[in-house]
């Protein structure tokens, strides 16, 4: 293949960019959903979770 | 002009149909998998087939292989801003709360995907051209439109009242979207280095075939990984903000004290 | 009109403003914008000397010379954009995808005995093929790379590597489609 290290290098940082990204977002959506879950257990009908009319 | 308050009206009732963060909540559950699972399989499927099975440019050779990334993030980038400012817009008419939330969260994403764009575009640019960068007008224009995401970025941010850092980041994203057609056009207004888009809703696309299913692969793929990203990143920003308002809420705060 | 369309009214009004000052400025500031002049508009009116120009335009056929000055490579090649040419001298290497009919930016200054570069760019086009598929439109005479631009889109971008192939092992095929030059191939002018 010519020119190799250029097109390892945008694939590389197309990898990594993903992963940070996606990682990130995955962590934090637990991290939220255990916290909110926690929260839910301890005042059971919080006044956020009912709709607006 | 009589039929715009019932268009307006209607328009608004729609997006508020999904205003509402628990159904939102509800929805982003019920697509997430989905868009996470199509997106890898496409992206994987589109970059394999990109780096391993489709043939070399008869005069790029092999760093043709670069497009597959650089055309989706490039596309990407654009989409994103457009993204920022239908939210801009959902925010200053409507008072679209999840835009705000979706603002916050789809800068810093389309920000990555700009500077990834930009890159790529680099390093294709070196061995092609014989130059890292230049300053002609395609290049110039996206440069612009990563400061733009940062600036963005930086101001829905920055106020302690984050109503006020809103509406200053809904009028610079619907402002800035000024940059996205002179992206789209400057390769058709000036003289670049850059070369003329290959595929146009015109013309014949000026790639083989062989070349442009794996770049559609990538780019559907690719698409749908940013908006995975985008969906579950709201998810979590709206869980926050209830998680925020659960803490502070006065009946919470007695049953504590 | 409620207080909803008002504010929606005002925005596109503001945008449209905006716009049409991004569209006025970009206009008055066209000729900064452009990154390359073509070899007719320096002909027309030659930049002073000390001026450094980026000229574009597509290398002529035949016109490559490339000569050896000690250890430094010369190469002179004509730059044209079908109406008028002008000859560049550069010294040093010349980028991989420099070839007769590519087109170039060539960075430098307008001399007395012609265009002196001290950088040359290659400019490649928006036209994505395999080798095998621009090797088989050489052969049946639709595409010669050194005079322009290849054929019309349709006519080539569904061929496939197999396809290519096929042509290039039957060549006897191709000498039944006379050998012509394509439409697009513009006269080099003399200077």
């Amino acid at each position: 293949m010519t020119h190799l290290p250029y097109i390892l290098a945008s694939y590389g940082l197309f990898t990594g960019i993903a992963l940070v990204l996606g990682c990130g977002a995955a962590f934090r959506l637990k991290k939220a959903r255990t916290r909110l879950a926690a929260l839910d257990r301890t005042s059971p009908r919080p006044s956020g979770a009912a709709p607006s009319p | 002009m009589s039929a715009s308050p019932t268009l307006v009206a209607r328009t608004g009732s729609f997006f508020h149909r999904y205003a509402n963060p628990g159904r939102f909540l509800k929805l982003g559950a019920r697509i997430q998998p989905w868009l996470t699972w199509t997106a890898l399989l496409f992206t994987l499927a589109g970059l394999g087939w990109g780096l391993f099975y489709s043939p070399a440019d008869w005069q790029q050779g092999d760093s043709v292989r670069i497009m597959y990334v650089h055309v989706p993030a490039a596309i990407l980038a654009s989409g994103g801003y457009a993204a920022l400012a239908v939210c801009g817009l959902l925010s200053l008419v409507w008072r679209h709360p999840l835009a705000d939330l979706a603002a916050v969260e789809i800068g810093p994403v389309g920000a990555c995907i700009t500077a990834l764009c930009l890159a790529t575009g680099s390093l294709w640019g070196k061995p092609m051209w014989g130059t890292w960068w230049v300053w002609d007008a395609r290049l110039t224009s996206v440069l612009v439109l990563f400061f733009l995401y940062l600036g963005h970025i930086a101001l829905i941010r920055a106020f302690d009242d984050p109503q006020r850092g809103y509406r200053a980041a809904a009028i610079l994203a619907l402002a800035g979207a000024v940059d996205l057609p002179i992206i789209k056009f400057s390769v058709q207004w000036w003289n670049t280095l850059h070369q003329p888009d290959s595929i146009t809703l015109t013309g014949a696309p000026t790639m083989s075939s062989s070349m442009l299913w794996p770049l559609a692969l990538s780019m559907v793929g690719i698409s749908l990984g940013f908006a995975a990203i985008v969906v579950a990143r709201l998810r979590a920003a709206v869980m926050e903000s209830r998680i925020r308002s659960i803490l502070s809420s006065p009946r919470r705060r007695g049953g504590s004290a | 009109m409620t207080r909803k369309s008002r504010r929606l009214w005002l925005i596109i009004a503001c945008i449209a403003c905006l716009g049409a000052a991004a569209a006025l400025m970009l206009r008055a500031f066209s000729s900064d914008i452009v990154f390359f002049v073509t070899p007719s508009q320096v002909e027309t009116k030659p930049p002073p000397a000390d001026r450094t120009v980026r000229l574009g335009g597509m290398v002529v056929a035949g016109s490559v010379k490339r000569e050896k000055h000690g250890e430094t490579p010369v190469a002179r090649f004509d730059v044209t954009d079908g109406q008028a040419a002008v000859t560049v001298r550069y010294e040093g290497i010349l980028p991989d995808l420099f070839r007769e009919g590519q087109s170039v930016v060539a960075v430098g200054s307008m001399q007395k005995d012609g265009f002196v570069a001290s950088e040359v760019l290659a400019k490649h086009d928006e036209t994505y093929m395999p080798k095998e598929v621009a090797e088989a439109l050489k052969k049946s005479g639709k595409w010669d790379p050194r005079f322009g631009p290849p054929p019309s889109a349709a006519s080539w971008n569904s061929m496939t590597v197999q396809d290519a192939k096929k042509d290039l092992s039957g060549k006897n095929s191709a000498a039944s489609n006379p050998a012509q030059t394509p439409a697009s191939a513009p006269a080099p002018a003399a200077n």
